[in-house]
């Protein structure tokens, strides 16, 4: 079945193929500050006829006060609780019965709230958001509800499944000394059933401001259509004073953290890898982003050529910087670059860490090949222009990037700035911080079948 | 960290010209201030291009230009239904080795192609096809469609290939016998199907065991042939020199000897009045997964039952979701999900709820179906539920991809991409009796196979209240 000169022939064809336009493609993005502070960032795209909208705040895990772990995220549920002017339930018959849909979302520095839907629902949509960025119904029975739900949601993603996201959860908790990001950002069922509807209110004071917000809005719409409804909708909602700057910084790490977890649900072992990270906006966390993906992105990345094909120590291998709660781009304090490996039955510890290790040297000390540097750019690209695909997806991505920076210049520039990382700065930066001294290991063993 | 896991939106797509009413709450008013919506804009299907080799493979193109991105779905017809007897899941390793080397490019070097184009290679059998997909930058579209042909007509199946993904697969299949959903999932098809190949979910051990690098040639020739594939090209790309180039990729393309039998036959409703629970010890939640055969796309009475199910169980706002969540906290993901096969359809209810609230949420799911199957929803109720649905597949058109693979599913299904638009209009013409008469026939509980997933003993004494006989999974 083979045939031959089948690349040749299509060569003459790919000239035909290659848009002149899909090397330099930008995400369209204009931007205004409402009189309040609130920060708008519109981007046009008229190939459906629908939108996507984004209000992220400036607030997530590392901000919520000690003894109420896991608060930011149980807070996040009460926005979807109603308001004196929009009952519970309202959002969703609204957005819904618009031809929508809608989520939030809580991560270590933001939480956001995004729903889709066809450009019809527009206003009802505007107003929903704008409402309850005014002001909610802080019912004490909703709020006794949503605990119970955000318990029933621990359970099912941490407490009653395998592995129980120990490499999300676990991993920053040991590799991380301060209680910002070093803390269960999903909470203690003794926190989550400490709450009360006295800190919902003090929080949404706090943190619910639309100057610790930006709004952004993607798809059949123009912006000077969007900046007046936004105006009509959103500038007579107060500004409030500016919520505390968190610290964050961690002392540096001087050795390897190591240790053992039992798992009663899992089957088979899995190891979770994480180093610290350079900071947000330097050009290390660039080459850092790159280093990353080479290791993780895909079958051809190195982690999955050497530990699940060449030594088979390993069945799956997922990871990157900021991996899992985020894209490599997206953090705004202390991170690590995680590796979470699913082992072979029986394989032991050293025989796993031996084998990424051996990895990781083969990367510190040659550094990339050209070939294989131009191939995780070229990948790269088209992973950040898949995130900016989607209306809902490019909208969050825009606000993240006017929450961090002031301006979305970020979404645009990182093709770039990926195309100029050099394979020596690879090599330096993994010679640099993918070090033992630099890492936390924990290995998670079935319990009681460590020898299947 | 979500507000909600929800399942994923059934596939279809839009053609909605619709003139927006207001939608009012069941009972609340809506606020007075609140905007009304505007009017709802015609949402084109996307226009297609057929085209059938003169091997028989069958090719559609869907040009859009803007975006720099093109995907690319191969499906081959039949999928655990063309597999042979003894073997069960025997698709699940020929897609997990089609993708392992070629006669010109061994597995990292396919891999390696794909990534530098901007894409992964994906394989992914289900009950009626195997799937190949990528999706890619623009400017590198041909590099990907000429890596898609060598991996269609020229994959060998390494010995030293296969034993890793015989050894992988199976340690995969001891990773998920931990995961509730994997375990309820098994068992659910599993009870409803019998021995209709509709009952895989994932291969069996001992296909794992038995099947050879040989095997897997033999069955890759039956198998994947020109007569038997379609290819779909969504994206940014000139629609001439994509045509050109698939012919040149595509077009010497023969089978050869003969094809796999594909079973098509009709499974039938299999009514089980028990509790299959599989054991799972440590569990802290009882993991529900409650369903029955319901209609394929190309049953009349598909359009009733989606919107059924919207206000059921599959919207947020449905009534599932505000009871036993939203009222009673009992879950944080419950909702339901019409998943249509070739020949049928599968309706399933799925909660994972704690230990002591086991029997009362199941007594609610009970009386929420039953209350489907006995009373007829208001017009309010219906018109939300049926924009839902309108604007949900309108937004799936936004994605590339997603346009790629519900034009392949149609195909599978031997409909023609001009179903997408039919589909909306028969959402639009559904009626309130039309939404009962599918209540009555599909959602009474009784009709229902109970799957549990967690301690015996908690599913054995909330759920005794029942009356139902207690059956282990299989």
């Amino acid at each position: 079945m083979l045939i031959k000169n089948y690349k040749i022939l299509l060569w003459g064809l790919a000239a035909a193929l290659t848009p002149a336009f899909a090397q330099t493609w930008k995400v369209p993005a204009v931007t205004k500050t409402l009189k309040n502070g609130l920060k708008i960032v519109v981007s046009e795209d008229h190939s459906a006829p629908t939108f996507g909208i984004c209000v992220a705040y400036g607030i997530g895990f590392r901000l919520e006060p000690e003894g109420r772990t896991g608060f930011a995220h149980l807070f996040e549920h009460m926005m979807f609780e109603g308001t004196p002017n929009a009952p519970k339930g309202t959002l969703d018959k609204v957005i819904e019965g618009g031809g929508g849909n809608n989520n939030g979302d809580t991560r270590y520095d933001f939480t956001e709230y995004i729903e889709t839907a066809p450009v019809s629902a527009l206003d009802p949509i505007l107003w929903i958001e704008a409402d309850r960025m005014k002001t909610l119904d802080f019912s004490p029975a909703n709020l006794e509800n949503q605990r119970k739900v955000v318990e029933e949601e621990v359970r099912v993603n941490v407490l009653n499944q395998p592995y129980g996201l120990f490499f999300a959860i676990d991993l920053p908790g040991k590799a991380f000394d301060t209680y910002p990001n070093a803390h269960n950002f999903y909470g203690e069922f003794k926190d989550l059933d400490a709450a009360k509807i006295g800190d919902v209110q003090t929080f949404y004071e706090q943190y619910y401001s639309p100057n610790n917000a930006v709004l952004a809005i993607v798809g059949d719409v123009n912006p000077e259509e969007i900046f007046a409804k936004a105006e009509k909708y959103f500038a007579a909602i107060p500004s409030r004073p500016s919520p505390p700057k968190a610290k964050l910084d961690e002392a540096p790490q001087t050795a390897e953290r190591r240790a053992t977890q039992k798992d009663k649900l899992a089957n088979i072992p899995a190891l979770a890898v994480g180093y610290r990270m350079p900071a947000r906006g330097t050009r290390e966390a660039v080459v850092a982003a790159v280093t990353g993906e080479l290791l993780h992105n895909g079958q051809a990345s190195r982690l999955y050529q050497y530990l699940v094909k060449e030594k088979q120590k390993a069945v799956s291998v997922d990871g990157g910087v900021n991996w899992p709660l985020g894209n490599p781009f997206e953090f705004n304090g202390p991170t690590l670059m995680t590796s979470f490996v699913v082992a072979p039955p029986g394989t032991d510890e050293a025989a796993v860490v031996s084998a990424y290790d051996a990895a990781i040297r083969d990367l510190t000390e040659k550094g990339p090949t050209s070939q294989e540097l131009e191939r995780i750019r070229a990948k790269m690209r088209s992973d950040w222009f898949g995130q900016l695909e989607i209306p809902i997806s490019r909208a969050s991505v825009l606000a993240h990037a006017v929450l961090f920076d002031g301006n979305p210049q970020m979404v645009s520039s990182i093709p770039d700035q990926i195309a100029t990382v050099t394979a020596d700065e690879v090599r330096k930066l993994a010679a640099k911080y993918l070090v033992s001294g630099n890492r936390t290991i924990i290995w998670r063993v079935p319990e009681g079948k460590e020898k299947k | 960290m979500n507000r909600l896991q929800r399942f994923a939106a059934p596939a279809g797509m839009a053609l909605a010209c619709l003139t927006v009413p207001a939608v009012s709450a069941e009972r609340k008013p809506l606020p007075k201030e609140l905007p009304a919506y505007g009017v709802m804009k015609p949402v084109k299907a996307p226009a297609v291009k057929q085209l059938t080799l003169d091997n028989g493979m069958t090719v559609w193109l869907s040009p859009s230009a803007g975006f720099p991105k093109v995907a690319f779905t191969l499906a081959v017809r039949g999928g655990y239904t063309a597999d042979p007897k003894d073997r069960p899941g025997l698709a699940d390793l020929l897609s997990a080795t089609v993708t392992q080397g070629t006669a010109s490019r061994n597995a990292r070097q396919l891999a390696e192609d794909v990534s530098a184009a901007g894409g992964d290679l994906n394989a992914e059998s289900t009950s009626d096809a195997i799937a190949v997909e990528t999706s890619v930058l623009s400017e590198k579209a041909v590099n990907a469609l000429n890596l898609l042909a060598d991996v269609m007509r020229n994959a060998t199946f390494s010995d030293a290939e296969v034993e890793i993904a015989k050894n992988n697969l199976s340690s995969a299949l001891d990773a998920n016998e931990a995961d509730p959903s994997f375990l309820g999932r098994r068992a659910l098809y599993r009870a409803l199907f019998g021995d209709h190949p509709y009952a895989v979910t994932a291969p069996a051990r001992d296909t794992l065991t038995k099947t050879t690098a040989a095997d897997l040639r033999k069955e890759y020739t039956r198998r994947f042939r020109p007569e038997r594939t379609l290819l779909v090209v969504t994206g940014d790309f000139p629609e001439d020199a994509m045509e050109a180039a698939v012919r040149a990729a595509f077009g010497s393309w023969k089978g050869v000897g003969e094809a796999a039998p594909i079973n098509s036959e009709k499974p039938q409703v299999s009514i089980s009045k028990t509790i299959v629970y599989v054991p799972r010890a440590n569990s802290v939640q009882t993991a529900f997964l409650i369903g029955t055969l319901g209609p394929g796309r190309k049953e009349p009475d598909y359009a009733a039952t989606r919107i059924a199910d919207a206000i059921y169980g599959a919207m947020f706002g449905s009534r599932l979701v505000a009871n036993i969540r939203e009222d009673k906290g009992y879950t944080y993901s419950p909702g339901s999900r019409l998943a249509p096969k070739r020949e049928a359809g599968v309706l399933a209810t799925r909660a994972d709820v704690r230990n002591e609230v086991t029997g009362a949420s199941f007594n609610e799911i009970s009386y929420e179906l039953n209350r489907m199957a006995t009373t007829k929803p208001d017009e309010q109720e219906l018109e939300g539920a049926r924009r839902y649905i309108l604007g949900s597949t309108a937004l799936q058109l936004q994605s590339r991809q997603a346009v790629s693979r519900s034009l392949a599913n149609l195909w599978i299904d031997s409909l023609p991409p001009e179903e997408l638009g039919r589909q909306t209009e028969k959402i639009a013409a559904v009626k309130p009796e039309d939404v009962e008469a599918a209540g009555r026939k599909y959602y009474p509980a009784w009709r229902m196979t109970v799957v549990t997933v967690g301690e015996e003993k908690v599913i054995r004494e909330e759920l005794a209240p029942f009356g139902l006989e207690f059956r282990k999974a299989p």
